[in-house]
């Protein structure tokens, strides 16, 4: 039956008992700030309206420092992890750690050194108990080049290393491999595309053999339209989003050769029957799953919106930051927020037509953002970094940072400091990549040197690259 | 016999002797060689060189190393004959011995470093004999293992051995003594120069086949560090790949990578080609493959190669329902073993979908799924891997289903019977939990599934929403009741009732989502206007 608030706390006792040190503070921490509830509203509206206010902290808004207004008694595994992660996170989010500098408005400071130190240990020498990471090298380097030209950092230091690296991992049959002499995947031919991309320059570039790319992306173009990720290997959403952003990046032709097994069914091209395999991905909850059959994801939602090919009903989803519906909190969700602006950009345009402003149009957002903007800067600065001097970010505070995460949550937090606008080009406006990042204009929460360069929302790299790398081989004919 | 005095006196001389002889095993080598060096020189070159030169000797002492010097036969030949007789007089005089230029003066690095980069110089002369008996063991070994290599290739060209007459054969006793000899071959090489020999090195089964070495670039990116086993099984993976073998030892050599690394997908693609080509039973596959998988819970490749063997598996046991019923379930026992670990595990589940499609485990009262599932919710009724399991059970089951219809859009071919069981369904696991997103959205799922309106459910919702908008009497025990409620608003054209329940929402009941709430609220303005 239905439950009230006051029900909701006797569910928080149970769990109490259970683990007693892990939770008093928190529920403490809950208390404070129910008392303080409405008296937060009014200050934070005027502090945010003028930035200049410095000084003694102001409080938070209770949204961020509390449990939901409605949470229901029943204990199961699932309520049970989510609370152990809430209860991590609280005294966090309330900027009760005396460890941790917070600005006046309680978000911490970016490490912006020690995430680069730390970036910079991750694609050096690696000691031998990362040989488990031996066939996603390329991962590794995307990863880490990525978080470092958010962060600011030269990463074309990187390049003749990288150019070195990345000819040994190419296969002459086309694409790369996790690492020499590793079957051709194309998880890990996306990573390196992008890495090189990223480091950028002919010399950089010109690693890629596109033709023999182009020979290997039509033999793993199937029949329903779909990709393998590797000769013989599966196929799903990820084959499609990878190999579609390398395809669009290296402008590699569309006509499939002649062995291809797409061919022989009867596919015009390498685009042919791709939109339609994703929307097959699309599941009753509105989101997009790895397969068609499969539930729902948050990481394969992105997939499917980067590749122009927004699925109905979406709306219905798309304001929620989980990876899958009641699936204990995860930043890693806040990285899928490098979609996020893609998705309103591309629901927004339908609702506001292009007739006001001529037919180049910037959308200027009434509102800021599907998501809450500061409900994620807030979680990122406080929990999702590692505020020891080992930098990096992680998933939740207790788990360990890594590069993974330290890529994909610094792509959502970029993601959060800027808006994008779709150029709207009538009803072309993904599918011709018009678009454009800015500063949000409105009050910030964090301290302006805390923000990052601004991210591509499609492809995940740095702002910029992609036109520059788009440009260099459209001036290319043939291969 | 010696008398027994003479005994005694052996005794002590064995003694005196054995002394001598510990003596002798606690010196190093080089003072060992130091000191026969200065047996073959007289007192005063020695002092001399530790004098740092002539200047420190007495006149006498100069005189006679000058002489001394000059008895090298090389000097010696510049003399005139009787300088030369003059010379060997004095020489005579000064008695010293006549051993000069048989052995030179001994360098403490002339007999190399050992493994640990130790002068062997240093060794004691004990140590330094137990050194060189290892040696000699090695190149005994190494002629056996020749006289082995030998006696393999005559028999594999089946050549006939003149001294019996008989075809060269290997037997399996030879192998056995290789494996032995190749083992203490790699154990001795290891000892005395460091060189690592792996497995695959000393095993006489990989001799023909020339390890492909991973050569690293100078300065690459994110280079590992390989552990040796590591390094050298993958060699020899990049070497019979090429050469394109399926064999029993590339299966074994598969299996023993993927203990070191289970995410090497080149290797789990590899072995399934050697399990095509080689016909290994799937059960044996299965057994194994079901260990790893419990070893590793997140690994995706795993799942992908359990697929690939139920295709390659399902076209021997399709003609027999039996034989279906049975492996079904199995593997729903070995799933629910994983689910145990993990309830939500993502590759599992993808693997559970596709089972159920393949072996076509729709009906219950055959396979029990919905059972099975029905089971899960039970456990932990927010586990929505396991509603969205349902909602494929329940959906596409192809006896009334409409091959491929997408799952947002209604499919008249469904029973209503079905639609309705499934609504009370949802409603009744809704009533246990009213905040649990999971059954909300089967429910809507399954309204859009039967072509029915969102507001068939509106008694149902307003259970859980009440008096939205008045601030005394408001009472929302479910946001996602409330969201439901503007959809049925929406759709029965009361904008104004759906505009209160977003706005309500964004200002109370689900806060977060604002930025959401607000932009349903200009859509639907935007629409109106």
């Amino acid at each position: 039956m239905p439950v009230t608030t006051s029900l909701a706390r006797a569910r928080r006792k149970v769990v109490f008992k259970r683990t007693p040190a892990a939770l008093s503070s928190a529920r403490m921490a809950i208390m404070e700030n129910r008392a303080t509830d409405l008296a937060v509203d009014e200050e934070v509206v005027s502090r945010m309206a003028n930035p200049s206010v410095r000084g003694s902290r102001l409080p938070i808004d209770a949204l961020y420092t509390s449990e939901p207004p409605i949470i229901d008694p029943l204990v199961t595994a699932t309520s049970t992890a989510q609370d152990q992660t809430l209860d991590q996170c609280l005294p966090l989010l309330k900027a009760a750690d005396c460890n941790i500098e917070y600005n006046a408005n309680g978000v911490p400071r970016l490490h912006r050194e020690r995430h680069i130190k730390y970036l910079e240990t991750t694609i050096g020498n690696l000691p031998a108990p990362y040989v488990g990471a031996d066939a996603s090298r390329p991962w590794c380097i995307y990863w880490a080049l990525n978080a470092l030209s958010l962060l600011g950092a030269d990463v074309s230091k990187f390049r003749e290393s990288l150019i070195a690296t990345a000819t040994h991992m190419q296969n002459k049959t086309g694409g790369f491999g996790g690492g020499f002499g590793q079957t051709s995947h194309l998880a890990t031919t996306y990573a390196m595309v992008l890495s090189l991309v990223i480091v950028g320059g002919e010399s950089a570039y010109e690693v890629i053999d596109r033709r023999a790319m182009w020979k290997w992306l039509s033999s793993l173009k199937q029949p329903d339209g779909g990709f393998q990720m590797s000769l013989g290997g599966e196929v799903d959403v990820r084959g499609a989003y990878c190999a579609a952003v390398i395809i669009s990046l290296l402008n590699i032709p569309l006509n499939l050769s002649s062995d291809s097994p797409a061919s022989a069914a009867g596919l015009a091209d390498l685009y042919t029957g791709l939109a339609g395999y994703v929307q097959r991905c699309q599941t009753f909850e509105g989101g997009i799953s790895a397969k068609p059959d499969a539930e729902a994801h948050g990481h394969l939602m992105c997939h499917a919106l980067s590749l122009g090919s927004p699925p109905a009903n979406m709306p219905q989803k798309a304001a929620f930051l989980v990876a899958r519906t009641s699936l204990s909190m995860v930043v890693t969700a806040t990285g899928w927020v490098h979609a996020g602006p893609l998705i309103q950009a591309s629901l927004r345009a339908p609702s506001q037509p292009a007739h006001d402003s001529g037919p180049q149009r910037e959308s200027t957002p009434e509102f800021v953002s599907f998501y809450d903007r500061e409900g994620l800067i807030r979680y990122i600065m406080s929990c999702g970094q590692d505020h020891s001097s080992k930098g990096g970010m992680r998933d939740k505070p207790s788990h360990r940072s890594d590069a993974y995460h330290t890529c994909y949550v610094l792509s959502g937090l970029t993601s959060a400091q800027h808006v994008v606008s779709a150029v709207l080009a009538e009803d072309e406006y993904v599918a011709n990549m018009a678009w454009k990042v800015s500063p949000y204009s409105d009050p910030q929460l964090f301290d302006e040197q805390d923000r990052l360069n601004p991210t591509d929302p499609v492809y995940a790299i740095p702002q910029g690259k992609r036109e520059e790398v788009m440009t260099y081989f459209l001036s290319k004919p043939g291969f | 016999m010696p008398p027994k005095n003479n005994k005694g006196g052996a005794k002590a001389k064995d003694s005196s002797a054995k002394q001598e002889n510990d003596v002798a095993k606690t010196q190093t080598v080089f003072e060992r060689a130091q000191a026969a060096y200065d047996l073959t020189r007289p007192p005063y070159d020695k002092e001399r060189e530790e004098l740092g030169g002539l200047h420190a000797l007495s006149t006498v002492e100069k005189t006679a190393y000058a002489n001394w010097f000059c008895t090298a036969p090389d000097e010696l030949a510049f003399l005139s004959k009787k300088a030369q007789k003059e010379l060997w007089k004095q020489v005579n005089e000064t008695n010293r011995p006549l051993r000069r230029g048989q052995i030179d003066k001994p360098k403490p690095d002339q007999w190399g470093k050992d493994k640990l980069g130790r002068n062997i110089g240093d060794y004691t002369v004990q140590q330094y004999e137990q050194r060189i008996e290892k040696q000699g063991q090695l190149t005994c070994l190494k002629a056996l293992g020749r006289s082995f290599a030998s006696k393999r290739l005559y028999a594999s060209k089946g050549l006939v051995d003149s001294s019996t007459g008989e075809v060269y054969t290997l037997t399996e006793e030879d192998i056995k003594a290789e494996k032995q000899r190749r083992r203490e071959m790699a154990a001795l090489k290891k000892d005395l120069y460091g060189e690592k020999m792996g497995p695959y090195s000393t095993d006489p089964e990989w001799d023909d086949v020339v390890p492909v070495p991973q050569m690293e670039p100078e300065g690459a990116l994110a280079a590992i560090a390989y552990p040796e086993d590591y390094a050298e099984s993958m060699s020899y993976l990049r070497a019979v790949m090429a050469a394109n073998e399926y064999s029993p030892r590339c299966l074994k050599l598969t299996e023993h990578i993927i203990s070191m690394n289970p995410a090497h997908y080149t290797v789990w693609l590899y072995r399934f080609a050697n399990i095509q080509h080689l016909d290994i039973p799937l059960l044996d596959e299965i057994e194994w493959l079901n260990g790893v998988a419990l070893d590793y819970l997140k690994n995706y490749q795993i799942w992908h190669h359990r697929q690939l063997l139920l295709e390659h598996y399902y076209p021997t046991i399709a003609g027999s329902p039996d034989e279906v019923k049975r492996f079904a379930r199995s593997e729903r026992a070995f799933i629910m073993a994983m689910f145990a670990e993990d309830a939500k595990n993502y590759h599992v589940w993808s693997y559970r979908q596709h089972l159920t499609r393949k072996l076509g485990m729709w009906e219950n009262e055959e396979h029990g799924e919905l059972d099975s599932i029905e089971g899960m919710i039970d456990d932990d009724v927010r586990n929505n891997s396991a509603w969205s399991h349902r909602f494929f059970l329940v959906f596409s089951n192809p006896r009334y289903a409409t091959p491929d219809s997408h799952a947002t859009e209604a499919d008249p071919k469904v029973p209503a019977g079905i639609v309705d069981r499934e609504i009370k369904y949802a409603q009744a696991k809704i009533k246990l939990a009213p905040q649990n997103q999971s059954p909300w959205n089967y429910l809507r799922g399954v309204l859009v599934k039967g072509g029915r309106e969102l507001g068939s459910v509106q008694a149902f919702v307003e259970m859980y929403v009440q008096n939205i908008g008045n601030e005394e009497t408001e009472q929302v025990h479910s946001s996602h009741a409330l969201e439901q409620l503007a959809d049925i608003y929406e759709e029965a054209g009361d904008k104004e009732k759906a505009d209160l329940c977003w706005k309500r929402l964004g200002e109370k009941w689900d806060r977060i989502r604002l930025g959401y709430w607000e932009w349903k609220r200009r859509s639907l303005k935007a629409a109106s206007s």
